[in-house]
């Protein structure tokens, strides 16, 4: 039986929006855990599952079985029972979003317009990676492949048209973009004073923005030797500081001292043989640890505190809220309009299947006739009565379910048909124009090519299926709503 | 098609590329330096062709109506530019540049089109002179704009306004170098432009070095050359300058005006004759159609 999108398709989750920390923690899946709980979830009568889980967002993505009562409450007692918490505990902080909601979610989840820092890059990862282990383990259908890579397909497209991603969407690379303003920062020297928590999410920023060398000092240099062999920098002494600051093009500073490391004096030294190159210094010290006179030293010297980067930061998340409410209704709209081709793909995978099925008794009728010694002029007669009595019968079932498609929703019309024909359950396969490259790994697992289903009577010949006729799966879509199916016309 | 039309059609594209350029402080959409490049180089086409028709159609040489004067000056603001963008992918510098050249380009379409015979001797020494020394005005106002834009984001970065400006402007590195390469560039064609108008008043035996024109074309040249130097040895930079090339695109200004006879300034190839006429009828407030004579 065919299942309804608009009812199988289900999201069940918390995140930031309606969970603190620390719940979110106490139901958040380890990657490890992963396999585990993909089983657990399928083995409740689910077709398929993909679970994302990020530091601030546990969901659980299904793709419920044809008349299951309760999907959601399933997916709560999982929960509960894999995290051993009760309902209770979690229950008030769970949404649950169905059909179009659910795909929409899906779709503004990847292109990270539900995330805390709008723009931010690692949940389109963090997305690609849940979809790639689901896959991997089976777990994920032809249903999920269809909505997710549509998702990560959008992702992009976000990203690149519409210009979420030109604005710094965080502390780290507020610092790098203004330190971008004053010089390309490729190739720069960047000396680093102290090795405070945030000085390490900008020092990767601005490594992977291209900065060359990387100079680390500190109090201890202990510190500023570990700390320079896990960034990949060296270590200086701060008694050699007057001369690193006459080298280094970056000076940022996340040191807890009490008073200024850096004062105009030092730096008018500096400055002098520097020979006009301009200098970004980046003080993330509270209280500041540069004194913020050096900023009138020298017209060539660009001081930035943490006030500052947080500045950039706030003004780049105007512009990308302005770019998230242009997509929202979008992103709504390509929900609608993914779940109406996998819908569009159910009525004419029935059809396809009927008429297989009817050419295919056809064909066992006229077998035994010919074994039964017709003679060839009666065999071609009888042939061409079968086609028109074949014609006649399946065109009442087939106008039923193009009427049905047009109408929106064809489930019930598939169901009928499959039952009083006796048709296998047919699988969903999302739409041919399964726009993004996802992870080559998951495209080739021969795992992911078999999705797993649990209530088909045959899934082995249903998944044959699917591939073989995957080549002509869109033409003869098209061919049976315009009426022009060949065996149709054969039989008519 | 006339090159009326052409120079139309160039206007339009002119004032396309402009309205992406502004359009682009405001609409992330918008910061499209293809877009601007399309625009630009379309409007560079379509006014290189008009000024091929002009110059086939004329008798004796191009240049000598406000029209063409002002057409060409547009003309070479927009290559300028053109060149600018391709180096440094600077769109913000439309912002500055390309509005001057629809201005130009509106001038050049409404002021009077009557040419004035100067008794300048046609050649393509002449023609090369011009066209360079156009295009040495174009590339020096080009550094110019930059150094506007050098300035503007200096203060935004010391004064920590972090606005739409901001962001859209290119780095203070990157103005720099695009200003020095202006400078340069500016600095070859104006060389050329100085020696052929040397070699072409020499033919004319006209005592030039004399001329205010041809001093304040040395000037900027020297404003231009101590700036590529001094950047190059280091001891000018930075805002420094920046203010150095607004002195240069100063005296670009004064130069354009004493050579050309639309600002009635003295050109220094004509002839004898035809000099006292001009000026005699310039006093009178006609304009020479016909050498030695005043309409």
């Amino acid at each position: 039986m065919t299942p309804s999108l608009t009812d199988s398709l289900l999201v069940v989750g918390l995140s930031h929006h309606t969970a603190p920390v620390a719940l979110r923690e106490r139901l958040a899946f380890r990657r490890e855990d992963l396999p585990h709980a993909l089983s657990g979830i399928l083995a409740r009568g689910f077709h398929e599952a993909i679970i994302l889980s990020t530091c601030n967002r546990v969901e659980i993505v299904s793709v419920a079985r044809a008349g299951m009562a309760d999907a959601s409450g399933e997916v709560r007692a999982f929960l509960a029972e894999h995290h051993r918490v009760t309902e209770k505990e979690f229950g008030a902080s769970l949404y649950q979003l169905k059909g179009c909601d659910a795909a929409r979610h899906i779709f503004e989840v990847a292109s990270s317009l539900d995330s805390q820092i709008l723009g931010e890059t690692e949940i389109l990862g963090q997305s690609r990676e849940a979809y790639r282990v689901a896959a991997e383990h089976g777990a994920c259908g032809p249903m999920l492949r269809g909505i997710f890579e549509r998702s990560f397909f959008l992702a992009k497209e976000l990203r690149a048209e519409g210009g979420i991603g030109r604005v710094q969407a965080s502390v780290s690379s507020a610092a790098v973009a203004l330190a971008n303003k004053v010089f390309e920062v490729k190739g720069r020297k960047v000396l680093l004073i102290g090795t405070g928590e945030m000085a390490t999410g900008i020092v990767r920023a601005l490594r992977s923005a291209g900065v060359g060398e990387l100079w680390v000092a500190s109090r201890t240099a202990e510190r500023a030797t570990e700390f320079a062999q896990r960034e990949g920098g060296k270590p200086c002494r701060m008694q050699d500081l007057a001369q690193q600051l006459e080298l280094a093009d970056i000076v940022l500073v996340s040191a807890a001292a009490p008073h200024y490391i850096i004062g105009p004096a030092q730096l008018q030294a500096a400055v002098a043989r520097r020979r006009g190159r301009a200098m970004c210094l980046i003080d993330i010290s509270v209280p500041r640890n540069i004194d913020p006179a050096v900023s009138d030293v020298n017209e060539d010297i660009f001081l930035f505190d943490i006030d500052d980067l947080e500045d950039v930061a706030r003004d780049g998340r105007r512009e990308r809220e302005a770019v998230a409410e242009r997509w929202r209704p979008k992103l709504a709209e390509e929900a609608r309009c993914v779940l109406r081709e996998l819908q569009e793909y159910g009525t004419g995978e029935t059809a396809r299947k009927l008429i297989k099925h009817a050419n295919a008794t056809r064909e066992d009728i006229l077998e035994h006739a010919h074994a039964d010694g017709l003679d060839p002029k009666t065999l071609a007669k009888l042939e061409r009565a079968l086609e028109r009595l074949q014609g006649r019968i399946l065109h009442g079932p087939l106008e039923t379910l193009k009427e049905a498609s047009r109408e929106g929703d064809a489930s019930d019309a598939c169901a009928w048909v499959s039952r009083l024909f006796r048709l296998e359950a047919t699988p969903l396969t999302p739409p041919v124009q399964g726009r993004e490259d996802v992870n080559a790994k998951a495209q080739h697992n021969p795992k992911q090519e078999q999705p797993r289903q649990p209530s088909s009577s045959d899934p082995k010949s249903a998944i044959e299926s699917i591939r073989t006729a995957a080549a002509e799966r869109s033409s003869e879509i098209q061919r049976f709503k315009t009426g022009e199916t060949p065996s149709l016309q054969s039989g008519v | 098609m006339t090159p009326d039309a052409l120079s139309i059609l160039s206007l339009a594209c002119f004032a396309i590329g402009a309205v992406v350029a502004i359009a682009g402080f405001r609409f992330a959409a918008w910061r499209k330096a293809s877009a601007q490049f399309a625009a630009v180089g379309l409007g560079v086409v379509f006014k290189t062709v008009a000024i091929g028709v002009g110059c086939a159609n004329s008798d004796t040489h191009f240049f000598n109506s406000s029209s063409e004067i002002w057409g060409l000056l547009a003309w070479a603001l927009a290559v300028s530019f053109l060149l600018a963008l391709a180096v440094s992918g600077a769109r913000s510098l439309g912002a500055i540049v390309l509005p001057l050249v629809v201005a130009l380009m509106v001038l050049a379409l409404v002021s009077s089109q009557t040419s004035q015979d100067l008794g300048i001797p046609a050649g393509h020494l002449f023609a090369i002179h011009i066209i360079t020394a156009f295009l040495g005005y174009g590339l020096f106002l080009t550094a110019c704009g930059a150094s506007v834009l050098y300035l503007e984001q200096a203060r935004l970065l010391k004064r920590k306004i972090f606005g739409a400006i901001f962001n859209d402007l290119p780095s203070l590195e990157r103005l720099e170098r695009l200003e020095i390469i202006c400078a340069w560039l500016g600095l070859a064609a104006f060389s050329i432009a100085i020696a052929t108008g040397a070699i072409q008043a020499g033919r004319l035996n006209k005592a030039f070095w004399s001329e205010p024109k041809y001093l304040s074309s040395l000037l900027t040249w020297l404003i231009f050359g101590i700036l590529v130097i001094g950047r190059a040895a280091r001891w000018l930079h930075g805002r420094a300058a920046a203010k150095f090339v607004l002195a240069g695109a100063g005296l670009v200004l004064v130069t354009f005006a004493l050579s050309h006879p639309i600002t009635h300034g003295t050109p220094a190839f004509r002839r004898p004759n035809a000099d006292k006429t001009y000026v005699l009828c310039a006093r009178a407030g006609g304009t020479p159609a016909v050498r030695g004579s005043c309409s």
